[in-house]
């Protein structure tokens, strides 16, 4: 993203040199007290100064996408009961550094300008964080963390320069990335799913099928929603049928086997279908 | 296992935002249509500059009482717009603010041959130039789109002056559309929107170099001084 506007910045200078010499002349003539020259010089420094923040908002923002992602892959590299415990409490530690990290950085980036104005250079981190946060609490105790509890952790004090006082700064949280982020979250618990099935925890793969039904269930009944949200629920719909089609493979020939050997079963489903998620595996 | 009661109230949350949400996008929709209509009418006035010198300032005092009805258009979507949300729903009004910007500018164009401040442009929608936390505001880029657009009428202007035989308004026109050409440059603008429009710029001044051109190499030009004689042989060598 960066790239392209510093490339395309420079070219217009380029190709003026082909205006013929009034153009030239034109530039010139322009007086350096003229209104119309302080006007562009003060319009000038607004636009970068929007460009730049910008810029800071989108590497703060890739920043939390890549840690989240990879909380989400340790997650999901847990498999026994114990280990589940421990990749939890250390999700939750490092989802708690984002949170004082990045996330707060936002927060304070956007103290002063309006709240929808840089609302695509962040959108993806906050997505990709509302994914890994949802997945831990779920993996934790079985409940989705609500869209009010996460904006209420996105709030901070703020010592003043004064070392003081200190002031509220609250990094607003959209409703719809929150809502995009838990259509994301059916792609990981699909991926759940198939891998207790894969290391025989039938009860794991059962509930985490469970929540990806009531999640594609919940989302059927919105309306008015924007165009990504709708395209993600058409993705949802192709991860419950997936991880349905994994838990009847897991229960029919499951049924003949101990256990243990449900792996062969499982695997079934999973290369079966081309999978549109950022697959990291 | 998890409730399935939990998984729904998340949804009936945010369907219960989305739902109030589309109630204000409802109202904003349709004041914006109402203080669109102006605009229509105020380009339609105002085409009388293109064949008629002694028609621009009378249609300028019509145009201005019409903007008097946008003022209090856009002072009522000040009221409907929640004070935090405004460039959650810019899109509403954004195309219709560039217009404003550009027949403001145009009018004071007319009445005086100068350039249009941000500010001013402003005050006579009668809303703030102040990007702040919130409130309703002019955004910089709505009003530099507006100028750019400005510049392709008076590109048109510039040949349609010729026509009725006023030699000196191409001149201005150039004077002024250079100073603007000059300033954009200032600018680093971003891969968006305005930067297409801006690159639409050099067509604008092409042709009115093209206009200036043709009048000086016939010697057209009213009473060339000191300056626009130094142009000329210039621009003749180079053909």
């Amino acid at each position: 993203m960066s790239g392209r506007g510093k490339y395309r910045g420079s070219r217009p200078r380029n190709n003026y040199q082909n205006f013929p010499s009034v153009a030239k002349e034109g530039t010139a003539s322009l007086a350096a007290d003229s209104p119309v020259l302080a006007m562009f010089k003060n319009a000038a420094l607004k636009l970068s100064e929007r460009q730049d923040r910008h810029e800071r908002l989108v590497k703060l923002s890739r920043d939390t996408t890549i840690e989240s992602k990879r909380v989400i892959f340790l997650l999901h590299s847990a498999v026994t009961k114990e280990a589940t415990g421990k990749a939890v409490i250390e999700a939750k530690e490092r989802l708690q550094k984002l949170v004082e990290g990045p996330i707060k950085s936002i927060g304070l980036e956007l103290e002063n300008s309006p709240l929808h104005l840089h609302a695509r250079a962040v959108t993806a981190g906050f997505q990709e964080f509302i994914e890994a946060k949802t997945f831990c609490s779920l993996m934790e105790n079985k409940t989705i963390v609500t869209y009010p509890e996460i904006q209420k952790e996105f709030q901070y004090d703020v010592k003043e320069e004064d070392g003081e006082n200190t002031r509220k700064v609250v990094t607003f949280l959209p409703h719809m990335d929150y809502m995009l982020g838990l259509a994301d979250l059916t792609g990981e618990l699909m991926r759940r799913a198939i891998n207790s099935i894969a290391s025989g925890n039938r009860q794991e793969s059962y509930h985490a099928c469970q929540v990806v039904r009531h999640l594609y269930s919940g989302s059927l009944g919105l309306y008015g929603i924007g165009k990504e949200l709708s395209r993600k629920t058409t993705v949802m719909r192709t991860n419950v049928s997936k991880v349905e089609g994994a838990i009847y493979a897991m229960h029919v020939r499951g049924r003949e086997a101990p256990s243990t050997l449900d792996t062969a079963a499982a695997t079934w489903d999973a290369h079966d279908h081309h999978s549109d998620d950022e697959g990291f595996f | 296992m998890i409730e399935n009661n939990a998984t729904n109230l998340l949804f009936s949350a945010f369907q219960k935002k989305i739902e109030e949400e589309q109630e204000v996008r409802e109202v904003i929709r349709n004041l914006c249509k109402e203080v669109d209509k102006f605009s229509r009418e105020i380009t339609a006035v105002l085409q009388v500059m293109h064949h008629s010198e002694e028609g621009i300032s009378p249609a300028c005092l019509k145009a201005r009482r019409l903007l008097d009805k946008v003022n209090e258009g856009y002072a009522k979507l000040k009221e409907v717009v929640p004070a935090t949300d405004y460039y959650k729903y810019q899109e509403h009004w954004r195309f219709m603010t560039q217009k404003y910007c550009y027949l403001i500018s145009l009018i004071i164009w007319l009445e005086k041959g100068i350039l249009a401040s941000h500010e001013t442009v402003a005050e006579v929608l009668g809303i703030s130039t102040l990007e702040q936390t919130t409130g309703f505001h002019l955004d910089l880029d709505d009003y530099l789109v507006g100028l750019l657009c400005l510049c392709s009428e008076l590109a048109r202007l510039a040949v349609n002056s010729v026509t009725r035989d006023d030699y000196e308004k191409p001149l201005r026109i150039s004077k002024f559309v250079m100073d603007l050409n000059s300033g954009f440059r200032l600018l680093n603008i971003k891969n968006d929107h305005l930067r297409k429009r801006y690159d639409a710029l050099r067509y604008d001044v092409r042709k009115i170099e093209e206009v200036v051109y043709d009048l000086s190499i016939r010697g057209l030009l009213p009473k060339p001084d000191a300056e626009n004689a130094l142009e000329m042989p210039d621009a003749m060598t180079e053909s």
